[in-house]
């Protein structure tokens, strides 16, 4: 199996056409592996007693936060299955929608990063040493966020950057309301966009897989509800974060 | 006067064959061992060759060799080469493969690894001028007989793309005349740019071409034009002396100006059959033909031209920008020129030209190279003239046209004789010109009437040939033609100036042609509407030669004086006693005994070495005639014609349609009828497609021509032509000529494209698109109102 | 770079049943071909543009060529060759549009070759894309033709999504303008597809022409008796007149009553990656009589959202004269 496609430009060159998308299944079948694997395991561990919902609501994310976070979650979702599904032969009009909701993803994300810098601390998502010692040391509790949520972040950063920013580049070469397409990129470079918007989707897909698949793990089900209402509990906050590193305001 | 053959139709004998389907043409040819070539050809406008990994293919199990740049003569710039390590444009043969057969072979070039670095390319001239831009070869940009690098300034070129008078500076230039009192003079000075677009040539037969080497000898099957013309440099080509060569080109399907003499890839068989000890068959494809086919030089320029109250035209100052190709070509505008000073006898004129090289199909000469460009300009202009000044464009025309007093080109040169007056009104007359004028404009429902006439020149003959022909102790006489069989029948309907003079019955001539192994003559090439003027001279220079040897054989066997002696009915015979004579067969069979120079042992020293080795081959055979034409001449030979047109243009498709079609010939006394009506014929489709269809495209991004099929190029389609096309000739001998004859071939089409073009332009108004061709999408636009998608100097606009 | 030839080394099946036919098709997938009168196929085999390792031929299959009778309509199958439809009859007599269509196709040796079914599932003749070119038809990323300076006179107005080839078939655009059904054989499952639904554009799918799949065989055309005996024009402008494709076409069906048009359909070819039906001009002239005025009062609505590219701006007004030339007729 190829990595990538490769096809003749226009003067006969090889030139590699994009991502090969027969990783699409790779990527699909690690995912659901990675899912099975954690399943089991979660299995055979004992359970911890979940701590109550009950009592005071502490505020984990703003209302702007959250809708950014729900915009931007329904953005790439548009975007991964009109991107993807007319690979895999369902046939559409998806163009359009797909960098719509790409404009709308890149204005949500270019909104929040304008936030987090310069009204949120964004060193609260970015992994330090300390986290590190989470997964060994039951005693070291994560502040705002755990290690496994900060990678996720992280991960995710780097590849919806990365897949925007080849989004926009391929912008040049397609007509849109505003202009017609360019010359801009050469046949090879063109190649290398495609290459890193499909790699970069790739990516994409397994992680948000990932991402739904805890969001919906009943030990973790109470960061989705603060991801919808904006709050977890009291009994929440204490067992799963560190209050000398984290102490969330009172829900209002 | 009562003639046996001149001005009367017979059936040349390559007719049956092509009739029949039994015709050979090269690659009809098939020999022990042959093997089959392919191409491998650039995928770049502009490419170095850095590696070329063959081993995959070598290794195939039918691959029997390859045949690269290095194995072949080497070339320099701009001289075309047969293989190349730096292709100038898309299709350029790079090298070849031979294997069992055509399939394997065109297999394995898909396992040869051509390793490219893309060069610096351009497709259209004016691009190169630009301050920055790029040259289509390394050695430069244009090649005004030499290659130079040369721009202009950004201001010279928006103001030349913009068809405003050029600034731009030009390498070549010449001029007659006082140009500005010239224009002083006139009533009318009008300015034109213009584009005329250069498209292939598309001959129906490509160039295929097999060579196999057999005791020393290389033989190879060709298409070309000419015959003889080719053979010198051929040999030159193959490395060998012409002795060593036997040329086969018995027919040709088409050339129309890129297959007058030995081109590249005639020789490339005959270096691989060397190299890999097999005969060797190169088949090229359609597509192939198109790329090595060669194309007309395109035109982009601006003319201004100034007429007198009286519609006389006083100055032309006519500057062209030429697009070479990637190779040697360029004498088109030259010729452009020329066509001008003689049709329309300007008091001064200048030409000016810039010769630029792109890196498109390799450009040659193409039916009328430069007169047919011109003609589909000047003419629409000449109606514009008329209208301003209020005459009608025939008259203006008729004012104009060149008799026998008529000079041209920079040098104002003396002609041998013109009759241009006498064919206008003889057209004028066939046509109904009168009446049918008066249609023009004339609206029905979307469709309006449109009426043109054009002109067509072009220099129509040469000297200096040999003649070569033989009576056999059987009574036959061997006609030996060097000449071509490019179609046209000239090969055989010249010979017939030999028959004429020794009155020999059509049925007891013997042709011999399209082989150098059947002893031909040297002849000049099959190009330039000049062999029906040349070899109709060196055939009876030849026919005079045998003449007076029989009557020499027959006073000497006879008694007498041979001045006493005359032929008739195959005798030669004593004019005082018509009984003491020989037949034909008896003096033949004298000259045999006799030997020397009567039987070819001996010969004159100034003729061509390839005649004195068809003499030597035909040595005591019969009695031989045969001659270097000294005949005198007085100046150039014109061939001229002139069109009518009416047509049906559309307004709301842009399509139209021809209702009639006249072509008329000046071309001296006609020697052959049939042949004449289809070159005219033949020009008129020619001169539709220029008008109208025929197109050449590349994408200036990234160098790949579009028209590389009979789709995307357009030849006229037999529903693009008129049903039948009238002809007439004026039919008056040339005093130069020993049958009174010129030729006429090329103008032909520059004369219809003049026409349609002319008729175009009067269904409009008269608004002239100055350009070639002139597509329904121009005339829909402009009707429209709307304008064109892309400016007035623009090429590649489809 | 190989200018190829002869015919590339391909496996032929020549099946009897469209049963066998589907099937093999199916089993193929894309390195199959489907061969009928082969006008088109041979072109892309001998340039090896498109290298499929096996064809399908359907000439040896019965009961999918000639035309019969069914519903007050007519039933054609689609190995009908062209030159039979331009002299058949009963399309001559109710449905002339198509036998004007299909006798401006190409030139007469091809119809005579050509088949209904290869004429509307021919390819578009873009000349990148036909070159071989890795462009967007043919799963690349990239469009030659709708580039700043590409050559594309003869490219969409309509419809484009970063593909800009159009429709070049002549009997396609009849077909959709007389509702037209196309009969569709998968294996033993038969679907019958609207003609203008049969057609689409590259924003759904920019590497095929048509909704066929992979086992799909196109067996027959179903004219409706919807349109019988209708008042019909057809009109193609071309360069030439023989052997090339329409610039622009127009196929109008139009049924009037007391000297005003009670129904009508419109559809244009070469303008868009399909035939292009212009509902707001018929929508306009139904109720108005069939003549000059009423084609210059509705002209401008054909054109209506035409994004012309580098070289076809031609192409609105000369649609606009075509529909003005089918009103007026």
């Amino acid at each position: 199996m190829e990595l990538v496609t490769v096809r003749e430009d226009v003067w006969g060159r090889e030139v590699m056409l994009g991502v090969s998308w027969d990783l699409l299944w790779v990527v699909l079948a690690l995912t659901g592996a990675a899912i099975i694997l954690h399943l089991l395991i979660m299995a055979f561990l004992s359970k911890a007693p979940r701590p109550s919902a009950e009592g005071a609501q502490l505020e984990r994310h703003a209302g702007i936060d959250r809708g950014f976070h729900w915009i931007m979650a329904i953005s790439v979702f548009v975007l991964l299955f009109t991107g993807v599904l007319p690979i895999v032969g369902v046939n559409f009009d998806w163009l359009t929608i797909h960098w719509v909701a790409g404009l709308i993803l890149t204005g949500t994300v270019v909104f929040h990063v304008l936030r987090a810098i310069f009204w949120q601390r964004p060193k609260d998502m970015w992994v330090a040493g300390r986290d590190l010692r989470e997964p060994f040391d039951e005693s070291q509790k994560p502040g705002k966020y755990s290690l496994a949520q900060k990678g996720m972040h992280n991960a995710m950063t780097v590849l919806v950057l990365l897949v925007i920013g080849t989004g926009i580049a391929l912008f040049a070469v397609m007509d849109t309301p505003w202009w017609t397409r360019s010359n801009a990129l050469d046949e090879a470079t063109l190649g290398w966009m495609f290459m890193l918007h499909g790699a970069s989707t790739l990516g994409l897909i397994g992680l948000t897989a990932l991402h739904v698949y805890f969001a919906v793990r009943p030990e973790k089900r109470f960061y989705t509800r603060s991801m919808i209402s904006g709050w977890i509990s009291e009994d929440e906050h204490k067992s799963n974060h560190d209050p000398g590193r984290w102490s969330p305001d009172q829900s209002t | 006067m009562n003639r046996m053959h001149i001005g009367k139709d017979f059936i040349p004998p390559d007719i049956h064959g092509k009739v029949t389907g039994k015709a050979k043409y090269a690659e009809d040819y098939a020999v022990d061992g042959m093997v089959y070539a392919r191409l491998y050809t650039s995928p770049m406008p502009h490419a170095r060759v850095k590696n070329i990994d063959a081993e995959a293919a070598l290794a195939m199990e039918g691959v029997v060799g390859i045949l690269t740049a290095d194995d072949v003569y080497p070339t320099e710039a701009p001289a075309p080469a047969l293989l190349t390590n730096e292709p100038v444009y898309v299709g350029d043969p790079i090298l070849a493969v031979a294997a069992v057969d055509e399939k394997t072979a065109e297999d394995a070039l898909k396992k040869i690894r051509v390793d490219l670095e893309p060069l610096p390319f351009v497709v259209d001239p004016v691009d190169s001028l630009r301050p920055k831009g790029a040259s289509a070869r390394l050695e430069g940009n244009i090649y005004p007989r030499e290659m130079r690098e040369m721009r202009w300034a950004g201001s010279d070129v928006e103001r030349f793309v913009s068809g405003q008078e050029p600034t731009g500076p030009a390498p070549t230039e010449w001029s007659y005349g006082d140009l500005e009192a010239g224009f002083d003079n006139a009533e009318v000075v009008l300015e034109e740019s213009f584009v005329t677009t250069g498209y292939a040539h598309m001959s129906m037969e490509p160039r295929s071409v097999l060579s196999y080497w057999q005791n020393g000898k290389c033989h190879v099957y060709g298409s070309t034009q000419s015959q003889s013309f080719v053979v010198p440099f051929l040999a030159r080509m193959l490395g060998i002396e012409q002795k060593d060569l036997v040329f086969i080109a018995e027919y040709c399907g088409g050339g129309f100006g890129s297959k007058i003499s030995a081109y590249p890839v005639l020789a490339l068989p005959g270096y691989f059959s060397r190299k890999i000890g097999r005969p060797v068959m190169l088949r090229i494809t359609r597509e192939e033909e198109y790329y090595v086919g060669s194309a007309r030089v395109g035109f982009q320029g601006w003319i201004k031209a100034g007429f007198t109250k009286t519609g006389r035209v006083s100055a032309v100052d006519l500057y062209i920008v030429q697009d070479l190709g990637p190779k040697q070509a360029g004498g088109d505008a030259s010729s452009a020129g020329g066509a001008v000073s003689i049709l329309y006898q300007p008091d001064a004129m200048r030409l000016r030209d810039v010769p630029v090289l792109t890196n498109t199909t390799p450009r040659g000469p193409q039916r009328g190279p430069g007169q047919n460009q011109i003609a589909a300009v000047f003419e629409p202009m000449m109606d514009k003239a008329a209208q301003a000044l209020g005459l009608d464009p025939l008259d203006m025309r008729r004012l104009n046209a060149p008799d026998s007093s008529a000079t041209l080109n920079a040098n104002q040169g003396p002609i041998t004789s013109a009759y241009m007056e006498e064919a206008l009104l003889k057209g004028a007359e066939l046509f109904n010109w009168s009446e049918r004028i008066k249609r023009a404009g004339q609206r029905n429902g979307s469709k309006v009437t449109g009426v043109g006439v054009g002109q067509g020149y072009h220099s129509a003959g040469a000297s200096g040939y040999d003649g070569l022909v033989r009576l056999t102790p059987d009574g036959k006489l061997h006609l030996h033609s060097g000449v071509g069989n490019l179609g046209t029948y000239s090969y055989a309907s010249t010979t017939r100036a030999a028959a004429e003079l020794l009155k020999v019955n059509w049925d007891n001539c013997v042709l011999h042609y399209g082989n150098t192994e059947e002893h031909l003559p040297w002849s000049s090439y099959q190009a330039g509407s000049n062999t029906t003027f040349t070899h109709t001279r060196a055939n009876h220079v030849a026919a005079e030669d045998l003449l007076n040897k029989m009557k020499r054989i027959a006073a000497e066997a006879l008694g007498g004086d041979p001045g006493n002696y005359d032929v008739a009915d195959e005798r030669v015979f004593d004019t005082r006693n018509a009984a003491r004579g020989l037949t034909y067969a008896e003096v033949a069979a004298r000259a045999v005994s006799l030997g020397g120079e009567y039987s070819g042992e001996s010969y004159p020293e100034d003729i061509h070495e390839v005649t004195q080795r068809a003499v030597q081959g035909l040595a005591g055979s019969g009695l031989i005639g045969v001659g270097k034409d000294k005949l005198p001449v007085r100046g150039t030979v014109p061939g001229l014609t002139v069109g009518f047109a009416e047509i049906e243009l559309d307004l709301e498709t842009g399509k139209h349609e021809i209702i009639d079609f006249l072509a008329v010939a000046e071309c001296g006394t006609v020697v052959h009828p049939q042949g004449l009506a289809g070159q005219l014929r033949g020009g008129a489709v020619w001169g539709i497609g220029m008008a109208s269809l025929e197109r050449h495209v590349y994408d200036p991004q990234n160098g790949l021509p579009a028209s590389v099929g009979y789709y995307q190029t357009k030849p006229p389609s037999y529903l693009d032509v008129p049903t039948s096309t009238e002809w007439t000739a004026v039919d008056i001998a040339d005093p130069d000529n020993p049958v009174g004859a010129r030729g006429v071939g090329e103008p032909a089409m520059g004369s219809a494209t003049a026409a349609i073009l002319c008729a175009l332009s009067s269904a409009l108004g008269g608004h002239l698109f100055n350009r070639t061709p002139v597509t329904p999408d121009l005339i829909v636009n402009h009707v429209s109102g709307q304008g064109q998608s892309f400016d007035p100097m623009a090429i590649n606009s489809f | 770079m190989a200018a190829h030839d002869v015919m590339p080394d391909i496996e032929l099946f020549q099946p009897v049943t469209v049963e066998d036919a589907s099937t093999l098709a199916e089993r193929l997938g894309s390195r199959g071909w489907i061969l009928a009168g082969g006008q088109d196929t041979y072109g892309w085999l001998k340039d090896r543009a498109k290298s499929p390792r096996a064809m399908v031929d359907l000439a040896a299959i019965e009961g999918i060529s000639g035309i019969e009778a069914v519903d007050g309509g007519l039933r054609i199958g689609a190995m009908t060759s062209l030159t039979t439809i331009t002299r058949d009859e009963r399309i001559r007599a109710d449905f002339s549009l198509l036998a004007s269509a299909a006798g401006k196709v190409a030139s007469p040796q091809i119809r005579n070759q050509g088949t209904l079914g290869g004429n509307l599932v021919q390819d578009t003749r873009c000349w990148y894309y036909r070159r071989g070119l890795s462009c967007y038809r043919a799963g690349g990323n990239i469009c030659y033709a709708d580039s700043p300076e590409g050559m594309n006179r003869e490219h969409a107005i309509f419809g484009a999504s970063r593909c800009v080839a159009v429709s070049p078939s002549d009997t396609g655009t009849a077909l959709v303008a007389l509702d037209a059904t196309m009969i569709v054989q998968n294996g033993d499952a038969e679907r019958r597809i609207p003609a203008r639904e049969f057609f689409v554009g590259p924003a759904v799918n920019i590497t095929h022409m048509t909704v066929l799949r992979p086992g799909d065989i196109l067996t027959a055309v179903e004219l409706p008796e919807r349109w019988a005996g209708a008042d019909f024009y057809f009109e193609k402008v071309a360069d030439r007149n023989v052997w090339d494709f329409a610039l622009v076409s127009i196929a109008g069906a139009f049924r009037s009553e007391a000297g005003t048009i009670r129904d009508a359909r419109l559809v244009c070819g070469a303008v868009e990656c399909v035939p292009r039906r212009l509902e707001a001009v018929e929508a306009a002239i139904i109720g108005k009589p069939r003549n000059e005025e009423t084609g210059t009062a509705v002209a401008a609505l054909a054109s209506r959202g035409a994004a012309p590219l580098n070289f076809n701006h031609f192409k609105i007004p000369l649609m606009e004269n075509l529909v003005k030339r089918a009103l007026r007729a």
